[in-house]
């Protein structure tokens, strides 16, 4: 339990998050724009339910914070959004860990449904089913991304 | 979690309500720009693929169209320069305000994806180059949008199609003006606020009338596509496509400070014929000018020589 502690290869955390941003701006083709997963919130959910005193609510607020600059939207929405979603997962992590795959993902669905209900709110004039794609796109993501983060976590045993 | 929620109810007042936290937020767009310009790398770099296996032929082809399109707006060119000194001098006469020509500086975009519910673009010039917020942006086709946001390496560009987004225009035909607004998500403008009697048709072409002295004269908006008077609405409803290549562009010009539009009324003021005197000077000093600017040109050789 003492390996624990010590914070290792924490960069790696870093690295996925970085990541997960850029996929959020590379640029995708029309029709695909609307159906981007948010990959920063997958991401951060990830390590909130794998490592929660690794990746704090603090984390997740500057991440969000980050975002919002680089979207150009009113700071703090998204930093919020982030913020909250960390300390939910943060919170019932252990009993998250024990569900089997899909039952998480039924829970990031409604997580990332209320992040992107806060952000939603934060201002878009003109309400059609599509803002709402991103969240179906994201439990689909789920299966996915959760056994390659495990496995990169494993391979350079981040802790 | 509680200090999270303060922090963020914080900066979002601050941001929404304070003007001096603009440069916080320019020094935090700087520090994210190198990872902007790393997720456009990937389409950049397919470009350059693209360009880098272009055949000879094509090239050639391309060259040659380039060429005639060149020498066709040389030819037209020509006859611009010496129609703008015409329109000066009788400018001059009339004693009413004229204006320079516009400089541009040439920005590229960042292909970089932002919220798709917000018309909103990144080029790849800030503060270091001057750029300030206001600015007017132009493409080679029209009017594209103006300068929201500046940091030093990069500034935010919102688009005509944004909803929070108006133009004043003037309709070429008739002079009449009006003002356009977005509607966001790649849709038409609309034109607000004209009457059922005002003389609007489909196919008029919308240029910019300079009022409220942010985008300078005469550049084209777009286009009217329909009319329509819905019964019972006190307002036509008319529809505007764009005559900027809103989603293709490349390349945008920011046109450059300082050759503002002047609109300083002489006529009603007294001593009016005093103010055109003083104002005579400047106008041919300024005409000097534009035609240095000009000078590797051989129009604007031309030009001089008729005058």
């Amino acid at each position: 339990m003492a390996m624990s502690d010590i914070p290792r290869n924490g960069f790696m955390i870093v690295l996925t998050i970085i990541i997960a941003m850029l996929l959020m701006m590379v640029p995708l083709p029309e029709s695909a724009r609307f159906f981007r997963p948010e990959w920063v919130v997958l991401t951060l959910m990830y390590w909130a339910m794998a490592l929660p005193h690794r990746v704090s609510i603090g984390v997740g607020w500057l991440s969000g914070l980050i975002m919002d600059v680089m979207m150009g939207g009113t700071l703090g929405v998204m930093a919020f959004s982030y913020a909250f979603a960390v300390y939910l997962i943060a919170r019932f992590h252990l009993q998250l860990r024990q569900y089997p795959l899909w039952q998480q993902a039924l829970t990031i669905f409604s997580v990332v449904l209320l992040v992107h209900f806060v952000s939603v709110m934060a201002g878009r004039p003109e309400m059609s089913w599509v803002v709402w794609m991103p969240v179906v796109t994201s439990t689909l993501m789920w299966p996915v991304i959760y056994p390659v983060l495990r496995k990169i976590r494993r391979t350079f045993q981040v802790s | 979690m509680l200090l999270a929620v303060l922090a963020s109810l914080a900066v979002f007042f601050l941001d929404s309500r304070l003007d001096y936290f603009k440069p916080v937020r320019s020094i935090l767009s700087t520090v994210v720009y190198p990872l902007q310009a790393t997720a456009s790398m990937p389409s950049n770099f397919v470009d350059w693929v693209g360009d880098f296996f272009q055949d000879r032929e094509q090239l050639r082809e391309q060259v040659t169209v380039l060429n005639a399109s060149n020498k066709l707006q040389s030819l037209r060119l020509q006859k611009m320069q010496a129609l703008e000194r015409e329109n000066m001098r009788l400018r001059e006469l009339l004693g009413s305000s004229f204006r320079l020509q516009e400089r541009v500086q040439v920005a590229e975009l960042l292909t970089v994806d932002l919220d798709p519910f917000s018309q909103q673009v990144i080029i790849d010039k800030g503060e270091n180059y001057g750029v300030y917020v206001g600015q007017p942006v132009l493409d080679a086709h029209g009017v594209m949008g103006q300068v929201t946001e500046t940091s030093y390496l990069s500034s935010r560009v919102v688009l005509l199609t944004d909803p929070s987004h108006s133009i004043p225009v003037q309709i070429n035909r008739n002079g009449l003006r009006a003002v356009v607004t977005g509607r966001g998500l790649g849709e038409t403008l609309k034109m607000d606020f004209l009457p059922h009697n005002a003389d609007v048709r489909a196919g008029d072409q919308l240029v910019t009338s300079g009022l409220g002295g942010r985008f300078p004269v005469g550049y084209p908006v777009g286009k009217v596509v329909s009319v329509e008077f819905p019964q019972g609405k006190a307002f036509a409803d008319i529809k505007v496509a764009p005559a900027a290549n809103l989603s293709t562009s490349r390349e945008l010009m920011l046109v450059l400070p300082g050759e503002k539009i002047r609109t300083e009324p002489t006529v009603d003021k007294p001593g009016a014929s005093e103010a055109t005197a003083t104002i005579n000077p400047d106008a041919s000093e300024a005409a000097a000018t534009l035609s240095d600017s000009s000078g590797e040109n051989n129009a604007g050789e031309v030009a001089d020589g008729n005058e």
